[in-house]
């Protein structure tokens, strides 16, 4: 979840103050990490509430089915119904906080959760992320066939084994 | 369904993915903030010689390989901007490093994140350790003749 490093924080790692150890100021550690961690809750929030009140009003009109239906054949080769290509396109296109609203709201089985979190884990945030792979100099050609092709294939060995 | 009743099942349950979530997130960011604080990645990439050498890298590339695999894909790409302008890395240790980090980075946040919604966080968790470690030992064996065939523009 990377958003939220280039947001609050400078690309490169922060001074590291702690290397006296009698000299750690954990209440200011305390204090920081906390901030972070209702900030990184509030981004997700932001994400996660629009995408989940999406999902639920996709759910209750046809719209949802229609979808599902045109992705069945795909979806179904990774052990997938075919309305969770909504979460793999979401996971993809914009974070995983955005699939973490949806997948909270499609009745899912927990081989199916898994079988999403394994084929996300390896190929999500792409715009994103494959910018800042960019900005290390490498071709992000090779980065982004590798990561595609991991999340199909572990697709495909874990729909056969789970 | 009236209107009123999706609304309200979205409201409801949208907030309570979002207490879930943060009940993991804000005690992770500060036990994060922790290990930052206390510089104990750097620390701890001090102590992982062997894994550099199992996996065909330099020992300066360890502290890029821990700060993704920690703290996320944009904390490590920091990292490896850093090393790389000051000439600690080379361009087959920068391709392991990266490829290392596409298959698996912020291992904590992303596999507390999905264990909360009830994936299998073990099995997500060393599917991806492993799919990186055999990725990135693969390449290191090969990205020699890619690099001076110049097969492929890297």
């Amino acid at each position: 979840m990377d958003e939220n490093y280039l947001k609050n924080n400078s690309l490169e790692p922060e001074k590291h103050n702690g290397n006296k150890k009698n000299s750690w100021d954990y209440k200011q550690t305390l204090v920081n990490g906390l901030k972070n961690g209702l900030e990184t809750t509030w981004t997700l929030s932001k994400i996660i509430v629009p995408v989940y009140f999406a999902v639920t009003v996709l759910k209750h009109t046809l719209l949802l089915e229609a979808i599902s239906n045109v992705f069945k054949p795909f979806m179904n080769i990774v052990g997938l119904p075919g309305e969770a290509a909504i979460v793999l396109v979401l996971g993809n296109m914009v974070n995983l906080y955005a699939t973490l609203g949806a997948i909270a709201t499609l009745a899912l089985t927990s081989k199916e959760i898994t079988i999403i979190a394994v084929m996300l884990s390896f190929s999500h945030s792409l715009f994103m992320e494959t910018a800042v792979a960019k900005k290390t100099g490498i071709n992000v050609a090779i980065i982004l066939i590798i990561r595609i092709s991991l999340a199909i294939v572990s697709g495909l060995i874990l729909n056969l084994f789970l | 369904m009236s209107l009123v009743d999706v609304l309200k099942e979205g409201a409801t349950g949208s907030i309570s993915s979002i207490l879930n979530m943060a009940k993991i997130i804000i005690p992770l960011m500060v036990v994060i903030q922790v290990l930052k604080d206390l510089n104990v990645l750097g620390k701890l990439s001090n102590n992982m010689k062997p894994l550099a050498k199992f996996l065909g890298i330099s020992e300066d590339s360890t502290f890029p390989l821990i700060i993704g695999l920690t703290l996320g894909l944009a904390y490590g790409a920091g990292v490896i901007i850093n090393s790389a302008k000051e000439g600690n890395l080379s361009k087959k240790d920068l391709y392991l490093v990266v490829i290392f980090l596409v298959a698996c980075h912020s291992v904590f946040e992303d596999t507390l994140l999905f264990v909360a919604i009830g994936a299998n966080g073990w099995l997500l968790l060393g599917i991806r350790v492993i799919v990186a470690l055999v990725l990135t030992t693969l390449a290191a064996k090969h990205i020699d003749k890619m690099l001076s065939n110049n097969k492929i523009k890297l």
